[in-house]
C-alpha cells in the first residue's frame, strides 16, 4: 500500500505508519489556553488540545505561529518571561498545572524539556546527566552511576562517551551535546518530554540520530516536539498540530493531516505555499 | 567605494592599535620612572681622588685635628703646637693662622670634638686645663662670589677650665655641651679620671648664662683607658680600655659611697681580642668599636627593666681588616673605616650595609676628616700630604633588611618594625620599615573586603538573578553611580562623622552587623510561612522592596536599644568595656570605620562586575537546569554561580586592588599611625596614604623621597602580582566553566 501525501512520500521515509489515538491514554489536556506577552500582545488564542500518552505529538507551523510558546506552557517555562500571562487550563492527571498550589519544580521534573540549542552545563558529561538526580538529593554513587549509564544508553550516546565521562561536556559535538541533553532530561524519568526544535541546530546526520532516538523513546515517554521541518514531523510524529498566527488550525493524526488535511490553510502550508 | 572602505578599515586598525599601545606604553613608562627613581637607593658608593697637596708642616707641628667645612672649600688643621690653620682646599693657600690659646703657651696634649656633627672642640693642655673653642665659617657674597670667612670663637670664654685638679697633663677628653649644661670628662697622664659638670642657669635679671661647677667622683680602679665618650643626654660615660673591656658610668646616679654609679661593665669582644679603634656614632647614642682581629660592632645602652646595659647591636663585615680609624658621618648614621692596609670602607648602621671597600693608599695616616655633607674626605699622611677625595654616597640607608626585617633601632628595647621618617632633631635614626605600612595596607583592605565582598556579591546575585527586570534597570545604575562618589567625600564623612558616631554607638553598630542578617533571614522565614494568597501579592522579583522596612526597622531598633544594651551587657560604656575589661586598645579612627567607609567605596566595583558576570550566564543554561526541575536556588548554586565564577572572582580581585590602592579614605579615617596590630579597633597607615602624607614634605631626590617612590613601586608590584594571579586563576576557571 502506498500512501501518497501532499509532496511527502511516507514510504520513502521508511517509517511505520503513525499510531492512532485509539489505544493511548491522555497525557495532557489543554483547555481554552490563551497566552499574553507584556499585557497587550497575545501569542496564543484559545487553544484546545489533547496530547496522547506515549505518542509523539508534533507542532508545526510558520515562524512566530506560537508553537514554541505553546510548548513552553506545558512546563511553565513561560513563567520566566517577564510580563507573561496565561489564561485557561492545562490539565495533567486532572490537575491544572497553572494552579497556584502547583510546585513548579515538581511539575518540571515530570515534564522535561530539550531546547533548540544544545545547552549542556559547563560540567563533566557524567555530572550533566547526574545533575537532575543530584538536585533531588540523590547522591549515592551507585544509583547515579546506574542512572547515568542507563540514560546515556537510552540516548544512544553511551558507546561514544563511556570512556570519557569525566571530560567536559562542552567538548562534545553539537549532535552529541543534544543527545546528552536528552539523556540528562530522561535521567530524571519524566512522564513527558518536550522537544523544542531539537535538531534545528544540527547537521543532517545528527538530525537523523535524534529522530531515531525520538522514535525509540516514545515507547516510554510522551513526546511533544516542535519543528520547522515538516518532513521531520511526518517522520517522527503520531499526531500533528498545525498552528498559524497563535491559533490551532488543525490537529489530527499525522497521516491524516499530511495526506488529507481538513483545512485549506493546512494544505497550503504543507504544500509549501507559505511558511 | 572600495578604497574608501579599505581606508576606514586601516584607519580604525591604526587608531585602535595606537590606543592600546599607548595604554601599555604609559604603564611601562610609570614602571620605568619608578625604577629610575628608586635605583639610586641600591647603588654602591664611589670615591674618587680630587686633589693632592703638600702642606708645609714641621715635625714639631704635626696635625692633631682636621675638618672640612660645609661647602668643601676650606679645611681646618689644628697642629700639635696649638695653632689653627684655615686654608683653601683648591689652592692650598692659608686664609687664617692663629694660636688657639692666646694668654699663655701651654702644650696642647689632646683634641676632642664634642660630637660627630659639632664644631665645638675641647682642647686639653699639659697643665690639666680644657679650652672650649668652636670654629665658625661666615658666608658672604661680595661681587656675587662666595666668600668663606673663618674664625675661632670661645663660647665659654677665653679662659681655660681647670679639669685635672692636680695639674697633670690631659691624655683623653670627652665633652658634651647642651642648653642644660656642660660636662667634661678626662683622664690625665697621672691616671686620674676627672668629670666636671657645669649646670647652666639663666640669670633672670640680666639674662646672662651662669655656670655652676660640680665635680663628680668616680670609683674606678686606676688604669689607662683607650677612649672616653659621653652620651648625648650627658648621662652615660663610656670608658674603653686597650684590652677591650668597657665600663659605663651613670652620671645621674650616685652609689652609696657618693661616687657615680657603675651602670654596666664587660668586654666589647670575645676574650683575646683587643680594642683597635672606636668612635661614637652621630647622635651620641651608639658606640662603634673595632677589634685588632677585624671585628667591628655597634653598641648602645638598652634598658632592661630598671637597669640599662650596653648591648652589642650588630656587627659589620670588615673583611678581617684591622681598622685604625672610624669616622662617623655628620648627618647620617653612616661611618667610614680606615684600615692599616690603606683600605677605605663605608658602612651604614641601620641598613647594616657595606657600601664601599676601596684602597685609598693611606698608610701611616695621621688624621682624616669627612665633610658635613659626607661628599668629601680629607686624608693627611705623616709627611703632610693632604689628599681630597670626592665621595658619591647619596643613599646608604636602604637594604632589604632595613625595609622588611626587624631592626634594632637606637634606644629601642628590642628589634622592631617601625616607620618613622622624620623627627624633631637632625641626628635621629630614620626608620624606614615597610612592614607596618604593608601590614596596614592589607589590614585596611581585609576589613573593607570583609564588609564589601558579601554585600556586593549577594547583592549582585539577587539583582542579576532574582530581581524583576524593571527593578533591576533602576537599581543597577544607582549602585554603579555610587562608584562616582569622590572618595574624598567618603573619607571626610568617615573621619568626621562616622568615626565619632561609631565610637558613641558602638553597641548599636555591632548589633546592626549581627542582627541584620538574622533579621533578614527571620523575615524571609516568616514570609515563607505566610498563606499563599498573601505571598502572591508581591510579584516575583519585587521581594527586595518588602525588605526595606525590615532593614530600616532593624537599624532603628539596634540604635534605639544602644543605651539599654550597653547598660545591660557592658556596664554602660562598650568602649570602656573593650579597653578596660578586654584590654584591647581603642582608637576613634580604626579599622572598623575604614572597613565600613572603604567597603562602601569598593561595593560598586565588585557589584558591577559580579552582576554583569551573573547576568551574562546564558539563559539557556539556567533554563536547562530549571527544566530539569531544579529550584531557582539550585540552579543558581549548581549552574549560574559556577559559570559566572570567573567574573565574580575578577570583581573580587579588582575590588581588592581598589581597596589596596585607595588613598583618600584611609588617609582621612585611619589616624595614619604606622602600627602592626590586627586589632579592629586600632588604626593603621597604608602604603598609599603614607605616600600622600609624606611626599609633600620629602626633599626632592633625598633618600626619604626615593623611599616613598619605592613604596609606590611596592604598591605597583603588589597590585600587579595580585592582578596577574587573579588573571591566571580566572583563565583557569574560564577553561573549566567556559560559557557557551
Amino acid at each position: 500500500m502506498t500512501i501518497q501525501t501532499h509532496g511527502i512520500d511516507m514510504e520513502a521515509l521508511g517509517r511505520q505508519p503513525a499510531q492512532g489515538l485509539d489505544d493511548a491514554g491522555l497525557a495532557l489536556k489543554v483547555e481554552g489556553l490563551s497566552l499574553f506577552y507584556g499585557g497587550q500582545t497575545q501569542a496564543l488564542f484559545d487553544i484546545d488540545l489533547e496530547i496522547p500518552r506515549q505518542r509523539v505529538t508534533a507542532f508545526i507551523g510558520p515562524s512566530g505561529c506560537g508553537k514554541s510558546s505553546l510548548l513552553r506552557c506545558f512546563n511553565r517555562m513561560n513563567d520566566l518571561v517577564d510580563g507573561c500571562r496565561v489564561e485557561g487550563k492545562i490539565l495533567m492527571d486532572d490537575d491544572n498545572i497553572y494552579d497556584r498550589r502547583i510546585d513548579v519544580s515538581a511539575l518540571r521534573r515530570r515534564i522535561g524539556m530539550v531546547f533548540q540549542k544544545p545547552n549542556p552545563f559547563p560540567k563533566s558529561i557524567y555530572e550533566n546527566v547526574a545533575y537532575g538526580l543530584r538536585i533531588q538529593g540523590i547522591n549515592k554513587k551507585r544509583v547515579l552511576d546506574e542512572a547515568v549509564e542507563k540514560s546515556l544508553k537510552a540516548a544512544a550516546l553511551w558507546d561514544e562517551v563511556k570512556d570519557r565521562l569525566g571530560d567536559s561536556a562542552l567538548g562534545l559535538s553539537g549532535g552529541q551535546q543534544q543527545r546528552l541533553v536528552i539523556a540528562r532530561t530522561i535521567a530524571v524519568e519524566p512522564e513527558v518530554v518536550l522537544l523544542d526544535e531539537p535538531a534545528s541546530a544540527l547537521d543532517p546526520i545528527s538530525t537523523l540520530k535524534i529522530e531515531e532516538l525520538i522514535y525509540e523513546l516514545k515507547s516510554r515517554y510522551t513526546i511533544v516536539i516542535v519543528t520547522h521541518n515538516m518532513q521531520q514531523a511526518a517522520r517522527v510524529s503520531d499526531m500533528t498540530a498545525f498552528m498559524y498566527m497563535g491559533k490551532l488550525i488543525e490537529y489530527d493524526s499525522t497521516d491524516q493531516l499530511f495526506t488529507n488535511p481538513g483545512k485549506k490553510q493546512t494544505e497550503d502550508y504543507i504544500t509549501g505555499r507559505y511558511g | 567605494m572600495a578604497p574608501w572602505r579599505h581606508f576606514k578599515d586601516r584607519a580604525a586598525t591604526v587608531v585602535i592599535s595606537a590606543g592600546g599601545g599607548a595604554v601599555l606604553m604609559s604603564i611601562l613608562l610609570i614602571f620605568f620612572y619608578l625604577v629610575y627613581e628608586i635605583l639610586p637607593l641600591f647603588s654602591a658608593a664611589k670615591i674618587e681622588l680630587a686633589t693632592e697637596q703638600q702642606l708645609q708642616l714641621t715635625a714639631a707641628t704635626d696635625a692633631a685635628y682636621m675638618y672640612i667645612e660645609e661647602q668643601g672649600e676650606m679645611s681646618l688643621i689644628l697642629d700639635t703646637g696649638g695653632h689653627a690653620r684655615f686654608s683653601e682646599l683648591a689652592s692650598g693657600a692659608t686664609v687664617l693662622y692663629q694660636p688657639l690659646r692666646q694668654q699663655d703657651s701651654v702644650a696642647l696634649t689632646v683634641v676632642s670634638a664634642e660630637a660627630a656633627d659639632s664644631r665645638l672642640l675641647g682642647l686639653g693642655y699639659a697643665d690639666g686645663t680644657v679650652l672650649l673653642a668652636s670654629h665658625e665659617y661666615r658666608l658672604s657674597y661680595p661681587d656675587d662670589k662666595r666668600l668663606i670667612t673663618p674664625r675661632i670663637e670661645y663660647p665659654h670664654g677665653d679662659d681655660p677650665i681647670q679639669v685635672a685638679a692636680d695639674g697633670s697633663a690631659l691624655a683623653l677628653l670627652a665633652l658634651r655641651d647642651t642648653d642644660a649644661g656642660l660636662v667634661i670628662a678626662a683622664q690625665s697622664t697621672s691616671g686620674e679620671l676627672w668629670v666636671v659638670r657645669y649646670t647652666k642657669e639663666e640669670n633672670f635679671l640680666s639674662g646672662e648664662i651662669e655656670l655652676e661647677r660640680e665635680e663628680l667622683s668616680l670609683n674606678l680602679p686606676r688604669k689607662e683607658y683607650a677612649a672616653l665618650y659621653l652620651g648625648t643626654d650627658q648621662r652615660w660615660l663610656y670608658l674603653l680600655d686597650k684590652a677591650g673591656a668597657y665600663q659605663v658610668i651613670d652620671l645621674n646616679r650616685e652609689d652609696v659611697s657618693g661616687a657615680q654609679q657603675l651602670a654596666d661593665e664587660g668586654r666589647l669582644f670575645a676574650d683575646g681580642s683587643e680594642l683597635s679603634t672606636s668612635s661614637m656614632l652621630l647622635g651620641g647614642i651608639s658606640l662603634l668599636a673595632a677589634s685588632t682581629d677585624g671585628e667591628l660592632s655597634q653598641y648602645f645602652m638598652v634598658r632592661n627593666g630598671k637597669e640599662a646595659a650596653l648591648n652589642k647591636i650588630r656587627s659589620f663585615d670588615t673583611g678581617g681588616a684591622q681598622l685604625l680609624q672610624l669616622l662617623p658621618e655628620q648627618r647620617r648614621k653612616g661611618f667610614l673605616a680606615l684600615d692599616a692596609d690603606g683600605q677605605l670602607q663605608i658602612f651604614h648602621t641601620t641598613g647594616q650595609r657595606k657600601l664601599l671597600s676601596q684602597s685609598v693608599d693611606y698608610r701611616a695616616t695621621q688624621v682624616a676628616a669627612i665633610a658635613p655633607r659626607a661628599d668629601a674626605l680629607l686624608l693627611m699622611d705623616q709627611n703632610g700630604k693632604v689628599s681630597q677625595w670626592d665621595i658619591d654616597n647619596e643613599h646608604p640607608e636602604i637594604s632589604f633588611s632595613a625595609l622588611w626585617t626587624k631592626i634594632w633601632y637606637e634606644s629601642y628595647p628590642e628589634p622592631d618594625y617601625t616607620w618613622q621618617s622624620s623627627a624633631s632633631s637632625n641626628d635621629f635614626e630614620p626608620k624606614y620599615s615597610f612592614a607596618p605600612l604593608a601590614f596596614g595596607t592589607l589590614k585596611a583592605a581585609f576589613y573593607a573586603m570583609l564588609i564589601a565582598a558579601p554585600l556586593a556579591i549577594c547583592g549582585a546575585i539577587y539583582t542579576a538573578y532574582f530581581m524583576a527586570p524593571a527593578l533591576r534597570r533602576k537599581i543597577k545604575p544607582l549602585i554603579e553611580l555610587m562608584e562616582a562618589l569622590p572618595t574624598v567625600i567618603l573619607g571626610f564623612l568617615a573621619g568626621l562623622w562616622l568615626a565619632p558616631f561609631v565610637e558613641t554607638n558602638l553597641t548599636g553598630v555591632f548589633s546592626v552587623l549581627l542582627l541584620m542578617p538574622v533579621g533578614i533571614l527571620g523575615f524571609a522565614f516568616f514570609w515563607s510561612r505566610l498563606p499563599v494568597n498573601l505571598r502572591t501579592l508581591v510579584p516575583d522579583g519585587w521581594h527586595a522592596a518588602i525588605l526595606i522596612p525590615v532593614v530600616c526597622g532593624v537599624t532603628w531598633l539596634c540604635f534605639a536599644m544602644n543605651d539599654s544594651v550597653e547598660l545591660l551587657l557592658f556596664g554602660g560604656d562598650m568602649r570602656a568595656w573593650i579597653t578596660q575589661d578586654l584590654g584591647i586598645s581603642f582608637d576613634q579612627r580604626n579599622a572598623l570605620v575604614v572597613g565600613i567607609a572603604m567597603g562602601m567605596a569598593v561595593i560598586p566595583t565588585i557589584f558591577s562586575i559580579a552582576e554583569d558576570a551573573i547576568f551574562a550566564v546564558p539563559k539557556h543554561l539556567s533554563y536547562g537546569s530549571l527544566a530539569l526541575g531544579a529550584t531557582p536556588w539550585q540552579t543558581l548554586v549548581g549552574v549560574v554561580i559556577p559559570t559566572a565564577s570567573p567574573g565574580i572572582f575578577s570583581g573580587l580581585m579588582i575590588g581588592l586592588g581598589r581597596a589596596v590602592g585607595e588613598t583618600m579614605i584611609v588617609l582621612m579615617a585611619t589616624g595614619n599611625t604606622p602600627i602592626m596590630d590586627a586589632n579592629i579597633f586600632e588604626g593603621m597607615r597604608t602604603l598609599a596614604a603614607n605616600i600622600a602624607v609624606e611626599v609633600p614634605e620629602a626633599e626632592v631626590d633625598s633618600s626619604h623621597f626615593r623611599i616613598l617612590f619605592l613604596a609606590a613601586f611596592v604598591l605597583f608590584m603588589f597590585t600587579f602580582v595580585v592582578n596577574t594571579i587573579a588573571e591566571i586563576i580566572r583563565q583557569r576557571l574560564r577553561v573549566k566553566y567556559g560559557s557557551l
